[in-house]
């Protein structure tokens, strides 16, 4: 079973990936050029039909699988390299610094991604990529932030650790060594399940007009757009729909396998 | 593409662009030449009639900032004023019984119908006439109509109903600029959460967020109305919106958002559909202070750039009009400009050339985030790229745009849809938010607004549109349709809701 799921998500992810990769080189049309009519049916020509400008709509959603992978990595490898960071300096500090920064954690936590994604917009006047990567990124370091404090500090209280450290290993060292190793393959799989919530956060803010700017397609953005002409042409819905559900829950199964492959208990009890 | 001039029905359209924003000035209304429909004789006259709205007021006050949701609900419902704008764009006396006017034009003298009450029991005055006036032009006031009436130098109240307004200079429009003056009781306290008209409506309860409900008041002077009261139901969502009509929630949807959603009602024989012709102009406004909008063959270059045919098209199917200035088919002073700067991608460049930007152009758009915006920024982007000209999309929301553009005047180029009934006088301020200072142009709205006769003041202000048009002051691309979807069994509603309005006392249920 567990091999049947990293299999699927793999397929789903690489899938979506060689689309996003493909997009570079080609599209079977220039996503921008408005060459049809209004709205177009579905046919051999546009194999999705067209959007209100007469754009090529399946070379729209192709396009949108870039932005989402770039975004979905950007946020996920910001988040994660601030958040394990923190996490395991957090760990190392005393007591009282610990705590505050425990509380400090818990706040950005409750704060809503999409809140925090205005507010870095508003802060930065405008809405773009880099600052739709930054608000999802600083998001999710807070989770992985206290996750990874937890698994240190797990690690930390170790016999063997505290043995490492009594022989005078330094800190950087002891972290090096003995916590990265131990504290990764969970944080793999967090992160993993990060990034399918960071697509999913795109989306959100494309479709309130906070994340990529037009002309680019995000599936946020076409869904938006279509949502006016759900009547006259669903297509527009259900193509970007489909390929947002299909590469989130691939990332989610990715998720799930690759915790089954790390996690030795689980692969016990099985 | 529709014609322009055939007849017409219409009401108020769709989202609100700048809702509970100051002076309201981009209010959205429509026009058409047609009436009103005519009322159903098997109606039920105590009915309510349920309006399905996109425009909830900011507050009750539309020398607050109320946003047109307040002038859709109580304009002539709940207040009245000494002038209607009547459906069809005329104007008509309502509260002022007569009107006289002295030789020079500088002295007005309203006699104010007698035996009218306000719904809190008490008689209306010149008083009353004079408060109502005085808090429009007040320092304070938030009033669309504020500049427009600042020629009033003075006004007397002689007796209790008789108000004498004297004026600085000639102004033919007073009696239109009144017509958005509501009358409003002089002891009324609070009127951003109460009210208090002369209307034949009273306003029985508002739940913010969801409805705000009116009904009849008893003593009202004049013919009761074809219903029983209404309850104007809020969404935030047009697709909420068309649901509440598909679900029989609401009676009437007077502002079908996209060509596209008419396809639930299309052929439905539960749904009658109306399509008019709006005052509502899409364009894009270039900031006329700034290098390079400053020099009339950039505009002119980027006017001819777009395919605006094209783009009425992806908007609006079938429906709209192409615009080739800033007054619609409907304006008294409206001339045919659609060839001026019309589209013509090879002398884009070379006038583009000509001015310098052989190598290129880049600005940035700042752009509404909610549709059509963006999607017209994209069309717009890819036009403009054909002549050589790169653009950057800059989404703002509706409040950004208000603090951004319209009161800090930072920005190159910007979309935006302006809804204004008559309002080429824009362009007579070189202090609006495009900056266009043509001195011409100012002299002959300034001109026009002081003419002795209606037909001098059409002349001018037809002056004045060619002058813009050949100026290219602005980029005007299409006037929207105006789409009315109703329950089958409903009618008597206006159909054209210019200045947001929607006279409900003609409005009948089966």
């Amino acid at each position: 079973m567990k091999r049947l799921t990293l299999r699927l998500g793999l397929l789903l992810v690489g899938f979506n990936l060689a689309v996003g990769l493909l997009t570079f080189f080609w599209t079977p049309h220039d996503p921008g050029a408005m060459i049809g009519g209004r709205l177009s049916p579905p046919s051999w020509t546009h194999w999705a039909g067209t959007d209100r400008l007469g754009r090529d709509f399946l070379s729209q959603v192709m396009v949108g699988a870039r932005i989402a992978l770039l975004v979905g990595a950007g946020a996920t490898l910001l988040g994660g390299a601030v958040g394990i960071s923190l996490g395991v300096l957090a760990a190392y500090a005393r007591r009282g610094l610990d705590d505050a920064f425990a509380a400090a954690l818990d706040i950005l936590i409750a704060f809503p991604t999409l809140l925090l994604a205005m507010l870095v917009v508003a802060a930065s006047e405008t809405a773009s990529l880099g600052t739709a990567i930054l608000a999802i990124g600083l998001a999710m370091s807070a989770i992985i932030a206290r996750l990874a404090r937890i698994l240190t500090k797990r690690v930390l209280a170790q016999d063997y650790v505290t043995a490492a450290r009594c022989s005078g290993l330094s800190w950087a060292r002891l972290t090096r060594t003995h916590v990265l190793p131990n504290i990764l393959p969970t944080l793999a799989v967090a992160l993993a399940a990060q990034f399918g919530l960071a697509v999913i956060a795109e989306a959100s803010l494309s479709y309130l007009g906070l994340g990529a700017p037009p002309p680019n397609a995000s599936w946020g953005t076409l869904l938006q757009q279509a949502q006016s002409t759900v009547h006259r042409a669903p297509i527009g819905v259900i193509l970007p729909g489909l390929a947002l559900v299909s590469l989130v829950l691939g990332i989610n199964f990715l998720a799930d396998g690759l915790r089954d492959l790390l996690d030795p208990e689980r692969e016990g009890a099985e | 593409m529709t014609s322009p001039l055939a007849p017409r029905r219409l009401s108020v359209s769709r989202r609100a662009l700048l809702g509970g924003m100051a002076g309201s000035v981009l209010l959205r209304v429509g026009l058409s030449s047609a009436q009103a429909q005519s009322a159903d004789p098997a109606a039920d006259p105590d009915a309510v009639i349920r309006i399905g709205s996109l425009y909830e007021p900011q507050n009750l006050d539309n020398a607050a900032g109320a946003g047109q949701g307040v002038s859709e609900a109580f304009n002539d419902n709940v207040y009245e004023g000494l002038f209607r704008l009547t459906d069809a764009g005329s104007v008509e006396p309502v509260l002022a019984e007569s009107h006289e006017v002295s030789e020079d034009g500088l002295t007005h003298l309203f006699t104010l119908r007698p035996g009218v009450r306000f719904h809190s029991g008490g008689a209306l005055t010149s008083a009353d006439v004079k408060h109502s006036i005085e808090r429009v032009t007040a320092e304070a006031s938030r009033s669309s109509r504020k500049r427009s009436l600042s020629t009033i130098a003075a006004i007397e109240t002689p007796d209790e109903l008789t108000v004498k307004i004297t004026l600085s200079r000639r102004s033919i429009s007073l009696p239109y600029n009144l017509s958005y003056v509501w009358i409003v009781n002089h002891e009324a306290k609070d009127l951003t959460s109460t009210a208090d008209g002369t209307g034949p409506y009273r306003l029985a309860d508002w739940r913010r967020g969801s409805a705000l409900a009116l009904d009849l008041f008893a003593d009202y002077w004049g013919e009761r109305p074809a219903n029983g009261g209404a309850v104007f139901h809020y969404f935030t969502e047009a697709a909420a919106l068309d649901n509440a009509l598909l679900t029989d929630a609401v009676d009437l949807v007077s502002s079908v958002q996209s060509p596209d959603a008419l396809a639930q009602f299309e052929g439905d024989p539960r749904f009658t559909i109306a399509e008019g012709l709006s005052t509502t102009k899409q364009l894009l406004a270039w900031n006329d202070r700034i290098a390079p909008f400053d020099d009339v063959r950039v505009r002119s270059a980027l006017a001819k750039a777009v395919d605006k045919d094209r783009l009425r098209q992806a908007i609006w199917g079938d429906r709209g009009i192409v615009l080739g200035s800033f007054t619609p088919p409907t304006d008294p002073w409206f001339v045919d400009l659609t060839a001026v700067n019309a589209h013509d991608p090879e002398g884009a460049r070379a006038l583009l050339a000509e001015a310098g930007h052989a190598e290129g152009l880049r600005f940035t758009i700042d752009t509404p985030n909610y549709d059509p915006h963006p999607i017209t920024a994209e069309f717009l982007k890819a036009e403009y790229a054909k002549v050589g000209v790169t653009v950057d999309i800059n989404l703002i929301t509706a409040n950004e745009w208000y603090t951004k553009i319209y009161q800090q005047k930072n920005f190159q180029a910007t979309l935006q849809e302006h809804v204004n009934h008559r309002d080429i006088v824009f362009y007579g301020d070189p202090d609006f938010y495009w900056g266009y200072d043509d001195p011409e142009v100012i002299r002959l709205i300034a001109d026009a607004e002081a003419s002795a006769t209606e037909e001098e003041q059409t002349e001018k202000l037809r002056q004045a549109n060619i002058l813009i048009a050949e100026g290219a002051a602005t980029n005007w691309f299409y006037l929207n349709p105006q789409i009315v979807v109703s329950k089958v069994g409903v009618s008597g509603y206006p159909v054209n809701g210019l200045n947001a309005q929607f006279f409900l006392r003609g409005v009948a249920k089966a």
